[in-house]
């Protein structure tokens, strides 16, 4: 639900980066190229895109050898601290994974079936929800997924996912202290974390000079018609609720409330609601907006003009995790999966090459200085104390949110 | 002739389409509107009940219908405004390029909708094109709000429908006997006045097809909204597909849906009887 790829950043959204990406064109090149060639010659790929869109965003990563099994003869060998596969039963042959689009470091796959024999195919999808559909009760055939934290506790609950066996997974060691115990999942027990970032606000250096560190600047007056807030009701609402001082997964009705006419106060001032930061903050429209602190490295690759700050009130951090489903016929070797995820040159890798943070303390030697330095990716330790995670609410209190979201979005 | 037995065969094609495409999941959408979700966001029909329906006429939502209505009435009052003009001058003075003058029409279908709505994006933006522009030849120092506005919205649906508004004139104005325009001048009508007494009313048929083809897609589209629109720029349609998406309400997304495609059924069902007035002249 607070996820930047979510549902509300739509279809045409994902269908232009993937384009983006692939042809490696900036948006400004795509706009040159629009203007030198007139709309039509530049677009056309992308409806190619479009249309095949979800059907063709599978080129599996299909293993290639399957290395011999090193396993059975070491049997006895005893879990390092150096990620040595944990030798004790033999993993299935085959592991089904299922992954968002972009969402991997390159060499992680190949690695692992480097390192076992096991061959893997990799699945992905674009919509988180669309994910959920597909993988219903117990995975449906997938064996490892990437939901959410906040859905986390409802999965567990329900025996989507299974009960992590520790014992298979040697490399949780490497987590940092602030992800042992997380708020979703106590322990860890039933996910470990994948990669997570935070929500604050960007700004125009050029158009808002005084550096502000209040998220009050959302309200500021002089910014009307070129403020933004994200279109997800969680984030919204925790954003007024922390201001307000309440915590941003409050189940009191009369704090809902003052954080609905706050928010209220602040929609003649907005120019949107959207969750396409990187749009909305590269095209001059906004000049203040609040965006997941994961975009403002690609924000920044065409504005650079762009800032970003935690409100001093506080924040919120979010994040993705990996866990097996109840269903996995492959349930050794997603265990074995999971702990590659968690060694920290693999975790490196992954946010070496997606830009997110790992929780993986070991992995900071690893990981590229340049996204380490960035305190919108890489908050200080006195940030990180301030933020807050959004939790799964129940069907009643997520229907309070939601009633005076539409009450807020609809109203005149 | 074809026998009636013949004839029947000839439209099941059409018939068990409908019923697959379209009265099937119409069926599923008014199943599902009477359920509600459990705690994992799933589906459950077990008490069948209309609460949803009771929750929809809630006057938080007449906001966004209301919105919804306006920028569907604009949309096609510009459609036939820019449409009709268009399709007559295309019948009487396209001559031998009539054909590659339809096509230009239709050229837009061959680029995604999202695409071109997305075109639109770029073009009315703050730095985009047309503050570029303004900016350029001096008429103005700061950007003109464009995107994100009532009028954004409105000029990106025009420009999506205004092709279905442009081919049902066009034919029903290509069709026109012009000896019967002739006629009328021979017995001294003006050119104005034939054309407000024998071209306008006959064209009619081709006018009310062309509001119903721009309408009813323009009430439920949430794209342009969503992506032209901003935050003072909700319609219904945007709404329905919250409730499906973040809100994972499926039950109460799909009541909501049920009702908009209730009133244009409704509305469109009027406007067909008129059609047919106007046709068979009762």
């Amino acid at each position: 639900m607070s996820d930047p790829r979510d549902g509300s950043r739509n279809q045409v959204e994902q269908a232009l980066e993937r384009y983006l990406t692939e042809q490696q064109m900036t948006r400004r090149e795509l706009i040159e190229r629009i203007g030198a060639l007139g709309a039509l010659v530049a677009l056309a790929p992308i409806v190619a895109a479009c249309a095949t869109g979800a059907a063709s965003v599978a080129p599996s990563v299909v293993a290639p050898t399957a290395t011999p099994a090193r396993t059975t003869a070491a049997a006895s060998a005893a879990p390092t601290a150096t990620p040595v596969p944990t030798p004790v039963p033999s993993p299935e042959s085959e592991l089904i994974v299922y992954n968002w689009l972009d969402y991997i470091g390159e060499d992680v796959i190949p690695s692992f079936q480097e390192k076992y024999p096991v061959k893997v195919k990799y699945e992905l999808f674009d919509d988180i929800e669309v994910a959920y559909a597909k993988l219903g009760k117990d995975g449906s055939g997938y064996d490892v997924s990437f939901p959410t934290s906040v859905d986390i506790p409802r999965f567990s609950a329900a025996g989507t996912i299974i009960p992590l066996d520790k014992s298979l997974l040697p490399n949780i060691a490497n987590l940092g202290a602030e992800w042992k115990n997380p708020g979703y999942d106590p322990d860890n027990t039933h996910s470990v974390p994948y990669v997570w970032w935070t929500t604050g606000v960007g700004y125009d250096t050029k158009k808002v000079t005084d550096s502000p560190t209040s998220s009050k600047a959302l309200w500021d007056p002089r910014y009307k018609n070129h403020i933004s807030m994200l279109d997800d009701y969680q984030e919204a609402f925790g954003l007024a609720l922390i201001q307000l001082g309440y915590s941003a997964n409050t189940t009191d009705t009369t704090q809902m409330d003052a954080a609905l006419a706050l928010l209220k106060q602040q929609k003649p001032l907005l120019r949107t609601y959207s969750s396409d930061t990187v749009g909305t903050m590269v095209s001059g429209d906004v000049w203040i907006g609040q965006i997941w602190g994961s975009d403002l490295y690609q924000i920044n690759q065409e504005n650079e003009n762009i800032s970003f700050f935690i409100p001093e009130e506080g924040g919120v951090r979010g994040s993705d995790t990996a866990v097996i489903y109840s269903g996995a016929k492959h349930p050794i070797a997603a265990h074995l999966f999971l702990n590659h995820l968690l060694d920290a040159k693999v975790s490196a890798s992954n946010t070496n090459t997606i830009g997110y943070m790992g929780p993986n303390e070991a992995a900071k030697p690893f990981i590229d200085p340049a996204i380490l330095a960035d305190p919108a990716v890489n908050p200080d330790k006195a940030i990180l104390a301030k933020l807050e995670e959004l939790l799964d609410l129940p069907n009643a209190v997520d229907q309070e949110y939601l009633t005076r979201w539409q009450a807020l979005k609809a109203g005149g | 002739m074809l026998t009636k037995g013949r004839g029947t065969i000839v439209v099941l094609p059409a018939v068990v389409w409908l019923a697959i495409f379209f009265l099937l999941p119409l069926a599923f959408i008014l199943v599902v509107s009477l359920g509600s979700r459990d705690e994992l966001g799933r589906i459950v029909l077990d008490r069948p009940s209309l609460d949803n329906y009771r929750r929809a006429f809630n006057p938080d939502y007449l906001p966004t219908l209301v919105n919804a209505l306006r920028y569907a009435l604009l949309t096609t009052v510009a459609s036939l405004l820019i449409g009709y003009p268009v399709a007559y001058w295309i019948s009487h003075y396209g001559g031998h390029r009539k054909a590659l003058l339809l096509v230009l029409v239709m050229l837009p279908f061959w680029t995604s909708y999202l695409i071109r709505t997305y075109a639109w994006m770029i073009i009315l933006r703050d730095n985009g094109v047309v503050n570029g522009l303004l900016r350029a030849i001096g008429l103005t120092s700061e950007p003109i709000i464009l995107l994100n506005t009532d009028f954004s919205v409105v000029l990106g649906m025009t420009y999506g429908f205004l092709p279905f508004a442009i081919l049902p004139i066009y034919v029903s104005i290509d069709r026109l006997d012009d000896n019967l325009v002739a006629a009328a001048r021979d017995l001294y009508a003006s050119g104005r006045s034939a054309f407000l007494h024998v071209t306008l009313p006959l064209s009619m048929p081709g006018i009310i097809a062309a509001s119903l083809l721009t309408f009813i897609p323009a009430i439920g589209d949430f794209v342009t909204p969503d992506l032209l629109g901003g935050a003072q720029q909700t319609t219904i349609a945007k709404v329905i597909q919250e409730r499906f998406l973040d809100g994972r309400d499926w039950p109460f997304g799909s009541a909501l849906g049920f009702i908009l495609i209730a009133v244009t059924m409704v509305g469109t069902l009027i406007a067909l009887r008129r059609v047919r007035r106007e046709i068979v002249g009762e």
